[in-house]
């Protein structure tokens, strides 16, 4: 066996606080290491030459990288072994960055650690088998989720490519939120009139098959091979016979209720068309409201209104899924002292936007619904649900200032008496011509003043008393208005929130989904083959959402066009003799891919369709299933090799999954959230896949504590992995106290990629509760461990 | 020593991170606002974080410093959870300290030295506990004169008598020349 084993400085983010050379030289020391070097930028071009020509120079078999986290740069070095001809399962990272130099400061302990890690990743590809990608046909059908601006552009791309999409959105029409604008900034097309024409292309491309009104209810499979379920509401209206004249129908209906689609300053019928530009332009009824009178069914000529509709479920089969389901406005009743849905006349944006709009409720009048009257003193209030910490929404939702701004501009131009003021605490107008046109609205006479107002009265006449502070001036104010307008940001939409759950998708700390790499892959989700474009990641402009559905597009075609596609060789396979047929294994197995040849009282399992979990590995009471590049052999060895001189008390060998703790501990890193260097994290693909007997081991080998970590409860990347792993370890907690170890030392925790600074939590609170426990095998002395509270670690 | 580490110093029960918080402050005058002493006084909230966040000390003899009622209402609002009052309470200890206590301050500091408490008792309040049933005074200083001596005694202990500038001859507040 010869290993070549490369740390890396990564400029000074590893070596200011890792002495890289010393690492070197303990590397330089471990068996069967032929050669090791430490480089400055081991991800360059230069550098990952220098490993191939080491390969073919030292005969290295295996190579071990210590850098950033391997969710960072593994497939850059895979590949990089690969092309001199090594096994890219032959490589094994330890993660001295995100894990190490990022998030501990003392030089010594931080080194130590360093090695540790590089020793368990040395110890890890010793045990590394050579595995083999799998090949698998692509399926060429594209689903993408959500027909907003950037659902709709991706669609389009990928039909004239002659690609088949189906576009499924959970609304009666497609166009999204900028369907319902009035126009869009800088330069004040009427947002319709922009949109419509592509909204029509969607439903004459041949290659688009819509579904509105329709929910995605479950999604099964992978890469290349996604079984999708769709929930088609009944409409109650025949989609071939309406010709969407909706007069006929919805001015019989006796119902009346606010309109959603004109975020309900406006009403509507139980019977309804959205917009008057909708696609497709078909009539439905609301069930929730309809009194079943059937008035609209004697009124409709075409004979169109169907009652006798049901739910209907169809399912697909694609490759690869965009995702672009957008969002939803702040709801800003959250900020009580704005009184919104309490005082008459302050408004949200969305309702300005309404009612500016020439199809809206007042035929684009701005006037006071509750007297009519049409306000001249205007007040934009900016960040409401925007960089505040109080209703959990500190990020920047990018739109604002200039949507504010642009409707302080159109309002200026129908209304040129009026005087608008918009309360800013910083204008965020960075775009093409923003600038130009901040400025032009201000020569328009619109008032600027930096202040976040700090609350509302509402006068007898309705009028508004706004008390805030100009910050530049640094005077107090209260001054009256006729309307005021929240400008409220961007939140996830809800309903988006589920099909995450569905699809697995992870959470950035904003609530929107995360990418893999929010600079460098801005569209690619945490799962092969699923894209994500638009609002959905997170508030941007309409050019930003399109840019990024043409983005997704592109990725689409990039795998379809290979027609086959390399799946990570990650998967269960059994070991035959060992298997008595007890069917554990196939109980647990949320994806059906195992089960028992009666006859031979055998498993079989299907390997082709096995996600890799791990889980009937865990459940296997004979160790019967072998889990590639996570076998026994490797991961006890990485125990091994963590306790084998024990540097730091109290000692916390952690098992975290790839998808959510791991990742959560690289965020942590990025953040530079310090924690106790005392833990060593092994990395694990799912926390299923944790054996009982791992967790044994690290006790029996010295560890002071072992934490395993699985997503949170609910939004396992395999379904439900983590309550797999937590069902088994309650029992292990039980047999630790019935051989006499405190069962706290076996922490479990459930966090989400997001949770950086929790899982640092995590790992200094269970430090600390470790101490108060004292030394593993302190139990067995009968001495009281209170007197330990002195013993602060060193 | 900085302005920020003699307040964190000033503000130890009060805590570091409560302290630090001020420096995330992005001005935006959400604080004054909404602040009710501001409406009727020449207090700026956000102004004080901002000379905080400046370094200036100036900020310690401001009178204004004085103006806040702890109402909290900055502190429930401010979208960057700067916990405002209670970084004017930590300034307020290094003011006093440096001997800017408003007169105020001071004469309800000089009414715990003298009855026990900073709002004693009048016939009024006598005359309404009786009406509720109650005793006439509250089993306090009022009812334990005793007790009065504990509370001075540990006045004189942490020099909080020193601080407000209370004569113990004449029983007063001695002249600061303040507003």
């Amino acid at each position: 066996m010869r290993i070549g084993v490369y740390v890396c400085h990564c400029g000074l983010n590893i070596a200011r606080v890792i002495d890289v050379d010393d690492l070197r030289k303990f590397a330089e020391k471990e068996a069967d290491v032929v050669v090791a070097k430490d480089i400055d930028y081991l991800c360059s071009d230069s550098s990952q030459n220098q490993i191939k020509e080491d390969i073919k120079e030292y005969g290295l078999d295996r190579v071990v990288i210590a850098s950033c986290s391997p969710r960072m740069h593994e497939e850059t070095f895979r590949k990089c072994v690969k092309s001199a001809g090594v096994n890219p399962y032959l490589l094994e990272i330890a993660n001295i960055r995100e894990q190490c130099s990022w998030v501990h400061n003392d030089e010594l302990k931080a080194t130590e650690k360093a090695k540790d890690l590089l020793k368990m990743a040395i110890a890890k590809v010793r045990n590394s088998k050579v595995l083999e990608e799998r090949k698998v046909p692509i399926n060429k059908n594209v689903l993408i989720v959500g027909g907003g601006i950037a659902g709709i552009h991706a669609a389009l791309e990928l039909a004239k490519a002659g690609i088949t999409v189906f576009m499924v959105e959970k609304n009666p029409t497609i166009g999204g939120k900028m369907a319902l604008l009035n126009v869009v900034f800088p330069t004040n097309d009427c947002s319709i009139c922009v949109l419509a024409p592509k909204m029509s292309e969607v439903s004459s491309n041949d290659n688009i098959k819509l579904f509105s009104y329709s929910e995605i209810t479950s999604i099964e499979g992978r890469v290349g091979d996604f079984i999708v379920k769709i929930k088609k509401k009944p409409r109650y209206v025949d989609e071939d016979k309406c010709k969407g004249c909706i007069y006929d129908c919805s001015s019989v209906c006796p119902i009346d209720i606010p309109n959603e689609y004109d975020f309900n300053v406006g009403r509507r019928k139980a019977i309804y068309i959205p917009i008057p530009q909708a696609v497709p332009n078909i009539a439905v009824i609301d069930p929730e409201n309809c009194v079943g009178c059937k008035f609209c069914e004697e009124g409709c000529n075409a004979d169109a209104i169907d009652f006798s509709q049901r739910e209907e479920e169809i399912e697909l089969n694609v490759g690869t899924i965009i995702v672009t389901t957008g969002y939803q406005p702040f709801d800003a009743r959250k900020k009580d002292e704005y009184g919104y849905g309490r005082f008459k006349n302050v408004f949200t944006t969305f309702e300005i936007e309404r009612l500016l709009n020439a199809s809206g409720p007042t035929k684009g009048i701005l006037a006071r619904l509750s007297d009519g009257k049409i306000p001249k003193k205007i007040g934009f209030i900016q960040c409401v649900g925007s960089r505040d910490k109080k209703v959990n929404r500190p990020y920047c939702s990018k739109v604002c200032c200039m949507v504010s701004i642009k409707n302080a501009n159109i309002i200026k131009n129908r209304y040129p008496d009026s005087d608008i003021t918009i309360f800013y605490t910083d204008i965020r107008a960075g775009g093409p011509e923003y600038e130009e046109y901040y400025e032009e609205t201000q020569r328009m006479g619109v008032k600027f003043i930096r202040g976040n107002v700090g609350e509302i009265y509402e006068k007898n006449n309705g009028n508004l008393v706004l008390s805030y502070e100009d910050t530049l001036e640094c005077v107090r104010k209260d001054e009256e208005f006729e309307m005021v307008v929240l400008s409220v940001g961007m939140e996830q939409d809800q309903s988006a929130r589920d099909l995450g759950i569905l699809l697995g998708l992870t959470e950035n700390p904003d609530g929107f989904f995360s990418v893999i790499h929010p600079k460098m892959r801005p569209v690619d989700s945490n799962i092969d083959g699923i894209y994500i474009a638009g609002c959905a990641t997170g508030p941007k402009e309409i050019p930003d959402a399109i840019v990024q559905g043409l983005a997704a597009a592109s990725k689409v075609m990039n795998v379809l066009n290979k027609g086959e596609i390399e799946l990570d060789p990650m998967r269960a396979s059994l070991i035959e003799d060992r298997c008595d047929g007890c069917s554990l294994c196939v109980d647990v197995c949320r994806f059906n891919n195992i089960k028992i040849d009666k006859d031979r009282k055998k498993a079989v399992i299907d390997e082709t369709g096995c996600h890799g979990c791990g889980s009937c590995a865990a459940s296997c009471p004979n160790d019967a299933i072998y889990l590639s590049n996570f076998s026994d052999a490797q991961i006890i060895s990485q125990i091994d090799a963590a306790l084998e001189d024990k540097k730091e008390y109290p000692i916390i060998i952690a098992f975290f999954c790839n998808w959510c703790c791991y990742a959560a501990a690289d965020l942590a890193g990025s953040q530079k959230i310090n924690y106790p260097s005392n833990i060593r994290i092994i990395r694990v693909i799912c926390s299923s896949m944790v054996k009982p007997k791992y967790v044994l081991r690290a006790f029996e080998k010295g560890a002071d504590g072992v934490m395993v970590g699985g997503c949170r409860l609910g939004e396992c990347h395999y379904k439900f992995g983590n309550y797999d792993a937590d069902k088994r370890l309650s029992i292990l907690r039980e047999i630790l106290s019935g051989i006499g170890i405190d069962s706290r030392r076996l922490k479990t925790v459930w966090r989400a990629a997001s949770e950086g600074n929790n899982i640092a939590n995590d790992i200094s609170d269970f430090t600390h509760e470790l101490i108060t426990l004292g030394p593993l095998g302190f139990e067995f002395s009968g001495l009281d461990p209170a007197i330990l509270k002195n013993n602060k670690q060193k | 020593m900085s302005l920020l580490s003699e307040i964190e110093e000033c503000g130890e029960v009060i805590g570091k991170d409560t302290i630090d918080s001020f420096l995330a402050c992005m001005q935006c005058g959400k604080c004054t606002g909404s602040c009710p002493s501001g409406r009727v006084t020449s207090y700026r909230t956000r102004r004080v974080i901002n000379r905080l966040q400046a370094g200036d000390r100036s900020v310690l003899a401001d009178p204004n410093l004085w103006m806040c009622t702890t109402c909290y209402t900055c502190y429930e609002r401010c979208p960057r959870e700067v916990r405002i009052t209670d970084i004017i309470r930590a300034v307020r200890n290094l003011a006093a300290k440096e001997g800017y206590m408003s007169k105020s301050h001071r004469a309800t500091a000089s009414y715990v030295i003298k009855t026990g408490h900073a709002v004693p008792i009048n016939d009024e309040t006598k005359k309404l506990r009786k009406e509720l049933g109650l005793s006439e005074v509250p089993p306090t200083t009022h009812k334990f004169p005793k007790a009065l001596e504990s509370i001075r005694k540990i006045i004189k202990k942490t020099n909080f008598d020193k601080l407000v500038g209370f004569d113990w001859d004449t029983m007063s507040l001695e002249e600061r020349g303040e507003k």
